[in-house]
This record gives C-alpha cells, structure tokens and sequence, in this order.
C-alpha cells in the first residue's frame, strides 16, 4: 500500500502544471534573469581606466614631472595604463566635466596642480592620489636637495631626481597577496536561487499532505477512512513529494552548472548533501503551514510564497550584502532563517571548503526540519472525526 | 456603485493576503533602504580597510598605521574569519597585517613583508596603491637617513625625524574643486530607494489587483457579467478606478516610508519629482495588473505571474543592482518594461542639480511612455474582455 500510495502521489504531482511551474520552471527563468544581471557586475567593479582631461597650458608644459608620469600613466599600449587622457583648453575641459565625459580635470596653476571635479568618487579620488605623488615625489626632492646643502656638498639635483624617482615608482615593497581564491560574490545570488527552490519545492509537500487532510476536501475525507494507518499514507505522500522537489533540484543544479557555470566548490558529495538537508527543511516548513495554518489551500500557498520571499531577501536574494548585514546586525534571524542555512553552506563549500561552518549549517537545517516537524505533530495528532 | 461595492467585498475577503504581502513588499523597500547596501556606494572616496598590528604600536610602525587610518574607514573585525566574510562581502576592501618587529626591521634597512588581503574592487586596488605610496616614501626616508650615516645603522638612524619628514611630505596635497552642489549621496539613497519601489509596487499591485479581480473571471460570475445590460468597457472602467484606490494607498505608504528613510531630499524640489514619477509609474503597474488578471483566470497563476513579471523588470531594468553595472544588452531588453523607463527617470534626478521645465524634460518624456504603456494596456485588456464575453 506504501508503494501503491507512493506511486500515485508522484503522478499526481507531476501532472500538477502549477506545481511544475514553481518547483522546475520558476528557478531556471530566475537563475537565467541572474545571468542577463550579473554577467556585468565584477567587471565593473574593478579599476577601470579613468577618463580625465588635462589643461594643456604652459605651466603644464613646463612641469617635466606631471608631463612625463600623466604621459606614461596615459600609454595606451601599456598593460598599466590608468587614465585616457585628452589634452584641452580651459573651456573645453569644463564642458567635458559638465557634461560628464570626463572624470575629473587637471589644471597647472603655475607649479601648484589644482583638480575640478564633478562630484566624489573612487575615481576621482585616484587622480588626486597620482596628483599627491607627484607633489610628494618634489617634496622629497626639495628635502634631499636641502640635506645635501645643509652638510655643504653641491646637489646633484639630475641624479637625486633620478635616484628618488626610481625609489618612488620602484615600488620596492614586499607585499604578499594573502587573498583567498573564490572571490566571486556574486555566487552568493545563484546560492540564494538554490534555497529558493529547496523552499518552494515544499508547495509539493504541501500539496500532497493536503489530499490527507479531511478539512481541505473530499479526497482527504476518502483517505481517512481507508484502513491503513495515517502515518503510512502520509509518509508515502510526503516522500514522493521530496523525490519530485529532488528531480527539479537536480535540473535546477544541471542547469546552473552546465548553463551559468555556477561554481559551487570541488566538493560534489557536499554539494549534494547540503541539497536534501536543504529540500527536506522546505518540505518540513511546508508541513508545518499546511498543519498548523487553518485556512484554504491558496492561502497557505500565500503564506508559503511569501515567507520564502522574505526569507530569500534577507539571505541576499534581491542585494548581495543584505545577507551579510542581517548575519552581523541580527543573527538571530539569520540563525532561523532556512534560506540562510542553505546559502550559507554553499558559500562555506565555496569560499572555506568543508569545516565547521559547513557542518554548523548542515546540523543547522536538520535542527530546523526536526522543530517544524515537531510543531506540525503537535497540529496532526489526536485527529479523529466522531460520527454523525 | 454596485460593481465598486463588488470589488471592495472581494478586497475584504482577501484582507489578510493584501496585508501580508504589501507590509511584506514596503519593509523589503525600507530594510533594503536602512541597510546601505554597498553594492550601490561604489563611489566612496575613502577605502574600508582592515590593519591587523601584531607589531607594537610605536615610532615608524604608528606613524604607518596612522596614516592609513586617516586615509580610510577603518574598521575593527575579531576574528579571522569575520575579515574573510568582510572582504568577500565587499564590507572591507582591503586588510593589512602589520608582522612583529617590523618597526626593527624598517629601522635596519630591511623591507620586512607585508600580508594583505583585496577583495579586488576599484576600492581595494586604490588602498592597495595607497600603501605601496607610503612604504615608497618611507622606504626613501630610511634609505636617505642610513646612507648619511652609514657605519652606525640604525643605532644613529633618527626614527622620529624620518617620521616626520614622511608625515611632512605627505601632509602636502593638491587642491581639489568640487563642482557640484548636490549632496551625492542622499540622492542615490534616494534614487536606490525609489528604483527599488519599482519591484515592491509592481509585484504589490500586480498581486492584490489580480487576486481580487480573478474573482471576477469565475465562469458563473463571468455570465452574470456578460448578460448584464451594462457595457463591457463601462465595468472594465468602474473596476480600473476602484483598483486605483488600492493602488495610490500603496504609493502613499512607500511615500510617506521614504520621507523617514530618505529624509531631507524629499523635502526638496528632486524629491517631489521622485514622488510623482512613482505615482505615474503606480498608474502604469495598475493597468498592467488588469491586463494581467484580464487574461489569466486562474488564482493559483497570480503567485507565478506577480513573480515572473515584477522579478523579471525588477532585475533587467536595475531596481536592484545599479543601472551602470548592467550590461548593454541586458538594459536594451529591459526597455520592454514600464519599469526601465522609471528608473531612468530616478537616475537622471539623482544628477539634476536644479529643478527647471527645461531640465525636467527627460522626466516628462519618461513619463510620456509610462502613460503610453499603461494606455495600451488598457486598450488590450478591453480586447481580451470583448473575446471573453463569449461564453460557451
């Protein structure tokens, strides 16, 4: 009878074109909108190079030490190329900033470099930064000369300005990147799809239960007066349900990984694990509002789509760093929050491999999935109908 | 009177529903908000960074990590772990491990190595040139004392003269002109509050629109319609105007949000702009909510449809990430949308420095399309109920 019930619910479900929609469709259409977005977001992140205008008037052209860096940091055919330079007049410069083509504005009053700017920025705060250089690099150079002075020896000002410029640029510092490999942040998004659809896959749970239940239609009042036990029938149903919500998370993984080349760490066996955790704490969740809720079935099915959108947003679903800001501001809610568990774990398998944090999040949806299944107990038991 | 009367039952009976996903939709707009989401504050001028001092505190090591912490916003993280979520978050651009005795090792000449970790942003690479700066002119201090005195090394090497002649020189700066008068970032709060709302308005109007009206679409009531003496277009128009009260209670909610949440911005002119540019584009997610439950009949569709469509705009038009990091063909796409045309509006009046009729002309344009969009709603919605009224 296990078996006959099992089969049946299965077909049932994956007949169910509403069912088939949220649970195999929804997250591929969503995944694909993530890859139109977010093809585009750490490219542009990145130090890109920086338009400016520079007043090609005479102070600048006699000023060997702004001409020549601009000159070389403008190389177009250089790897470390960091501005694209146009030499103009005053009154152009201006219309260019105006209008925005131009980031910001070089103007050599007399030996003191002024910058225009529009408004404040990364980029603007770079050319400043190359502007100070120069400036310090002089200043260096006054004090070196002034030095020399000082102990009575004649400066020989072309070699120490060739001395302090190549200590300058040299950059002889020893700085080791430390960095850890996967950077990629906007993974977190593809992470967040997946507990998405782990939560949505319990609409599955939810609709199987509900051909159970007597109070939600003549096919559950039929099914609670055959003479099987209650815990078989319901079983059998609920875990057809998980297999049918594991199949669209399989596609689901399929299809970020062969199509969106979604990375989720070299751990496969992790990777599926953290899935069925993941699977299972949506169906729980969906057995919890569907026992515990006493409403028609499309308004536990509201219930259901909206507490996963809002578990969604605050595991970064709709802006990256909310999950971030809602782990180090709130944790409680990101302790309880299921969509955080599963994005969590992925980011772990991603960023810090298999390690505590990982594990903290597997034990984290069982202990979730075992709470709401005691609370939906607590709603199932003791249901028995009088005759009337 | 009695269609209007119809529509408020349905909305009373759905009450619960409408309450639960428009307070869900407004405090996704305001958290989002409140959160100072990063992603969208790109432009910092001064990088978030991490030192990490294992060294004592003093003589050329303090003077290191004071001028980075002048130069940046600094940040305190415990754990090692907690810098590695940072950075990975974009929270902290950049995070520098100052080892034991580096102060020794500088004063000997040595160039002691130097940890850092980057997130790799625009931020990052600037603090990171920032550092390599410092240790440059540091590096030419120390080099230029040593060589003076080069029998007795460090002993004779004057730490505090070569930190101050480091703080010296780079106390000098050029001078920067801003030429805006706009406070930058309150606008983009603004303008990231606003292209937000898109999402939160659409999906909201979307939802409670099609959940009531859908109502209307059961066969039986379908045939009441049909054989009433009251004319297709006159009911369609009775139900538009009662959705429009459900509609402007939703504008005027995120509105009156986005006074506490924005603040002064919305007091000035670019605010009220903000303001109406919602309102036009709350019409538009009207008309669109009545196309939508015009042509489906189902209930349980209205989820799948609220979704597909406000998440799709939401994320093809730039309500949640910034319109400039969308790719070209992602944005020429997202035209097809009400929603790209209201963004672009936000984005221009978060640049407008001041408010005239001739300055203003992008918005009316903007809004021109809007109107024109919600128009052709309307137009095909009266298409699909005057095929409908057939019933079998």
């Amino acid at each position: 009878m296990f078996g006959h019930n099992f089969k049946y619910t299965f077909k049932v479900l994956m007949r169910n074109r509403m069912l088939l929609f949220w649970t195999f469709v929804f997250p591929l259409v969503l995944g694909t909108m993530f890859k139109l977005a977010f093809s585009n977001i750490e490219n542009s992140e990145k130090l890109n190079v920086i338009p400016i205008a520079i007043v090609d008037n005479e102070d600048f052209q006699g000023n060997e030490a702004f001409r020549r860096t601009f000159e070389t940091l403008s190389d177009e055919s250089s790897d470390e190329q960091m501005f694209d330079t146009v030499y103009v007049s005053k009154d152009e410069a201006d219309t260019l900033l105006s209008d925005g083509d131009v980031d910001g504005v070089l103007y050599m009053n007399g030996a003191e470099p002024e910058i225009w700017i529009h408004e404040n920025g990364i980029n603007q705060t770079v050319l400043q930064y190359v502007v100070d250089e120069i400036v310090h690099t002089s200043a260096i150079m006054e004090k070196r000369v002034q030095n020399e002075l000082e102990q009575g020896a004649m400066p020989d000002i072309e070699g120490l300005y060739k001395n302090v410029m190549e200590q300058v640029a040299g950059r002889k510092s020893n700085l080791v990147d430390a960095s850890r490999a996967n950077m990629s942040y906007t993974m977190i998004e593809y992470y967040t799809l997946i507990a998405m659809a782990c939560l949505y896959g319990g609409i599955l749970g939810m609709t199987a239960l509900s051909r159970n239940l007597p109070n939600m239609g003549n096919l559950g009042k039929r099914t609670a007066i055959v003479p099987i036990s209650k815990a078989k029938t319901m079983f059998s149903s609920l875990l057809a349900a998980y297999c049918t919500q594991l199949i669209g998370l399989a596609i689901l993984f399929v299809y970020t990984i062969f199509v969106m080349k979604v990375d989720y760490g070299e751990n496969l066996p992790y990777v599926i694990l953290l899935a069925l955790a993941g699977s299972l704490a949506g169906l729980t969740l969906a057995i919890m509002v569907t026992t515990v809720v006493k409403t028609g079935e499309n308004g536990k099915l509201g219930i259901l789509i909206g507490i996963t959108m809002a578990c969604c947003f605050l595991s970064g679903m709709m802006g990256i760093t909310m999950k971030y800001i809602i782990e180090k501001h709130v944790p409680f809610l990101d302790k309880i929050n299921p969509a955080s568990m599963i994005t969590d774990g992925y980011y772990a398998l991603y960023y810090y491999g298999v390690d505590k944090r990982f594990w903290m999040d597997v034990a984290s949806l069982g202990i979730f999935s075992a709470f709401m299944l005691l609370v939906s107990a607590q709603g199932l038991r003791r249901q028995k109908y009088d005759s009337i | 009177m009695t269609v209007f009367k119809a529509f408020l039952h349905v909305l009373n009976k759905c009450n619960g529903m409408v309450i639960l996903y428009t307070a869900l939709l407004l405090l996704f707009g305001g958290i989002n908000a409140k959160s100072g989401d990063t992603t969208s504050q790109f432009t910092a001028d001064k990088p978030e960074i991490v030192i990490v001092n294992q060294d004592e505190n003093v003589g050329i090591t303090k003077n290191f990590t004071d001028y980075i912490a002048a130069h940046s916003k600094r940040k305190e993280l415990k754990s090692e772990e907690d810098i590695d979520d940072a950075i990975f978050y974009r929270q902290v651009a950049f995070v520098i491990y100052i080892p034991q005795g580096y102060r020794q090792a500088v004063l000997n000449g040595e160039t002691p190595e130097l940890r850092y970790k980057s997130c790799q942003s625009a931020d990052a690479s600037f603090a990171q040139m920032m550092v390599e700066s410092y240790l440059a002119i540091q590096q030419n201090y120390v080099d230029a004392a040593l060589q003076a005195n080069p029998d007795e090394k460090n002993i004779s090497l004057n730490e505090e003269e070569v930190c101050k002649d480091i703080t010296q020189t780079l106390e000098q700066t050029s001078t920067v002109h801003v030429t805006t008068t706009l406070d930058t970032n309150s606008m983009s709060k603004a303008a990231g509050y606003y292209n937000f709302a898109s999402y939160s308005l659409l999906a909201g109007a979307i939802f409670v629109i099609c959940l009531v009206l859908t109502s209307f679409q059961e066969l039986p009531i379908r045939k009441r319609i049909t054989i009433s003496s009251m004319n297709y277009k006159k009911h369609n128009a009775i139900l538009l105007a009662s959705n429009l009260l459900f509609a402007i209670a939703l504008w005027l909610f995120y509105g009156l949000i986005s006074f506490v949440i924005v603040g002064k911005v919305m007091f000035r002119a670019q605010g009220a702009m903000y303001l109406a540019n919602s309102f036009v584009f709350t019409l538009c997610a009207l008309t669109m909510a009545f196309l939508i439950s015009s042509i489906f009949n189902n209930k349980e569709a209205v989820n799948g449809i609220v979704n597909v469509v406000a998440l799709g705009s939401a994320f093809l038009c730039g309500a949640f990430i910034p319109v400039e990091w969308l790719p070209d063909g992602v944005l020429a796409v997202g035209r097809i949308f009400p929603a790209y045309w209201y963004i672009q509006t936000n984005e221009y009046l978060k640049t407008l420095e001041t408010v005239s009729v001739s300055g203003l002309k992008p918005v009316f344009i903007n809004m021109l399309v809007m109107a024109l969009y919600g128009v052709f709603y309307i137009i095909v919605a009266n298409i699909v109920s005057a095929k409908k009224r057939v019933v079998a």
